[in-house]
């Protein structure tokens, strides 16, 4: 067939599908082990799971996961980097197979995508400027907490989280924020947060690797309480690919099995987040 | 004066009641600020003491001499020629804009050690795509001012329809509609091409109401009489209206220029590793994202002020006939 064709079979299936993009089953799954190369959609500002290391690559640990899960395959990966609402936006069109990103599988997210595998869990945390009063998350009531939009903290704080994961641990909201504000990604909200305790945040809720990173790097911040919740991260792909979840779900299983993700949680972590604690 | 004449007036800032007025403005201005804790009192140090404990006279004295030397400096100024003034304005302005970013206290070593990497992959990626986006929205925008000024139906209403909807729209929202919207339909596109579409398109819009109103700046008279002399539609337009309706659309036109280039960072949301991605990421890991941050914004003015130049060069052959 030539492009054309296929573009006119595409467009007439779409056009009876009313939009829904087919895919029909092993369709990824053929065109990855076709090109030999499977193309990976990844965030590029969310350190240490994946960020521009200094030799300006991609590194971190859902980059050396989706990197490992290409061996599993024997395919080459290349990396895509969206913005997360793209991402999350689905409709990918072909245009990444897979995303390795730590997106945790919610019942919404589960009507656009499939999770093959969840490969760790990460604490998340509630963080507050140093010179804060709070000694415990009830003295952040009434406060003013900030989270990067449509992610699961964002979901926490506002008491609109679902974990339907299998071997996602119960939570309960112990958080009573008077407002929430959204920030494109956690970074710019621990900027808000640094300038000074209650100026623009009270405090930030985003996961415990992140605030301890920031916390590395000189931010006047602390973390305080527990972590509220144990976040499942999954693989995504589209739905409608049984066959390639199937060989993600393989590969993460073996990683797990011969301890290679547990090796790369301490690499990039300092504990193995990949079992629940 | 907005043009040169030859009528004798004293210098604005040299006349008594505006040098009063200017050193009363800044010596209160600057009385409202504490400024104990600067480098400034540090060198006050001799006349008021220990800076946090001198007070009023502190503050007041502190104020005194910044008014004192702002004052001299405007009065200086205004001796020298034209030429001189601008340059002088300029460097000072430039110099305060120094100490401003001095007060982010920026790591140079990690400027220097990224600085190739942002410019070999994220100056190029935002030219080329400006560039590219440029030419296009240029040719739109020809082809959009000639159907909006047609008497044509369908083509005022299409172009009346593309000018109201793109410039109606975010373009970030374009961006979105355009990298997800067009797949919908068959079109997998990628993320650079989604991106040059949406800046042509969007940009088209507002460059074919610039286009448009050049035109009809021309007086009415000049196409009658290029029609009565026999010419045609495209002879009229070629060599009559177009030559004396761009010195009315350059300007304009080059303000577009400047803010695509800057709106160029908008296709960042869809992946595309231009400046201003690379800015947001290559610091992230290591929390120096506003070295990156500033060193893209120096980038994006010195791109900016080529543009500039390059505007001012053209202005300047087009007004050839308006010089004395």
């Amino acid at each position: 067939m030539t492009i054309w064709n296929r573009r006119l079979v595409t467009m007439a299936a779409a056009a009876l599908a009313l939009g829904a993009y087919p895919a029909h089953a092993g369709a990824v799954l053929d065109r990855v082990m076709a090109a030999g190369t499977l193309n990976v959609a990844t965030d590029a500002n969310w350190a240490p799971q994946s960020f521009v290391n200094a030799s300006n690559e991609l590194d971190g640990f859902d980059v050396d996961v989706a990197k490992a899960i290409g061996k599993h395959l024997g395919v080459k990966v290349e990396f895509i980097t969206p913005g997360w609402d793209i991402i999350t936006a689905g409709h990918w069109a072909g245009r990444w197979d897979m995303h390795a990103g730590s997106m945790t599988p919610t019942k919404k997210r589960a009507e656009i995508f499939d999770f093959p595998a969840v490969y760790y869990y990460t604490p998340a945390a509630v963080a507050v400027h140093k010179d804060s009063k709070a000694k415990t998350l009830a003295d952040l009531d009434g406060k003013v907490v900030g989270a990067t939009s449509t992610s699961t903290f964002e979901a926490y704080a506002k008491k609109d989280l679902t974990l339907d994961a299998a071997g996602a641990p119960p939570f309960e909201y112990k958080l009573n924020p008077k407002e929430v504000h959204s920030y494109e990604n956690s970074t710019t909200a621990f900027d808000d947060l640094r300038l000074g305790d209650g100026v623009r945040l009270d405090a930030v809720v985003s996961s415990l690797p992140s605030i301890l990173d920031a916390e590395k790097a000189g931010y006047p911040i602390k973390q305080v309480g527990d972590p509220v919740f144990y976040e499942p991260l999954a693989i995504a792909i589209e739905r409608g690919d049984p066959e390639l979840s199937a060989k993600i779900a393989d590969a993460v299983k073996a990683m797990k099995a011969d301890g290679t993700l547990s090796k790369l949680s301490e690499k990039w972590y300092g504990q193995d987040y990949s079992k629940t604690n | 004066m907005l043009y040169p004449d030859t009528v004798e007036a004293e210098i604005l800032v040299h006349k008594p009641w505006f040098v009063a007025t200017m050193f009363g403005v800044v010596l209160l201005l600057f009385m409202a600020f504490n400024m104990s804790g600067t480098s400034f009192a540090e060198l006050m140090r001799p006349v008021i003491g220990e800076p946090s404990v001198s007070g009023f006279y502190g503050r007041f004295a502190i104020a005194f001499a910044i008014a004192v030397i702002f004052t001299l400096n405007v009065v200086l100024i205004g001796f020298a020629p034209l030429k001189f003034q601008i340059g002088i304005v300029w460097l000072e302005l430039l110099l305060l804009f120094i100490a401003f970013f001095e007060t982010f206290h920026l790591s140079l070593p990690f400027i220097r050690e990224k600085l190739p990497f942002l410019i070999s992959q994220g100056v190029v990626t935002t030219l080329y795509v400006s560039a590219i986006s440029i030419v296009i929205a240029s040719v739109i925008a020809v082809a959009g001012a000639v159907a909006k000024l047609s008497s044509n139906g369908f083509a005022y209403a299409i172009a009346s329809f593309y000018t109201s909807f793109f410039r109606g729209l975010p373009l970030l929202m374009q961006v979105y509609l355009i990298y997800l919207g067009l797949p919908q339909l068959g079109f997998v596109i990628n993320a650079v091409p989604a991106g040059i579409l949406a800046l042509s398109l969007c940009y088209g819009a507002y460059m074919t109401e610039i286009f448009r109103s050049g035109i009809q700046s021309i007086d009415r008279g000049q196409w009658e009489a290029s029609r009565s002399m026999g010419f045609g539609f495209t002879l009229t337009m070629r060599r009559i209206i177009l030559p004396q309706a761009l010195p009315v659309i350059i300007p304009p036109t080059g303000n577009q220029f400047i803010s695509m280039l800057k709106d160029s960072s908008l296709v960042s949301v869809i992946g595309v590793w231009e400046l201003m991605f690379l800015a947001r990421t290559l610091g992230q890991k290591t929390f120096q994202h506003m070295e990156m941050l500033i060193s893209a914004a120096m980038i994006y003015w010195m791109l900016s002020i080529c543009l500039e130049l390059i505007q001012a060069r053209i202005e300047r052959h087009y007004h050839r006939s308006k010089a004395r």
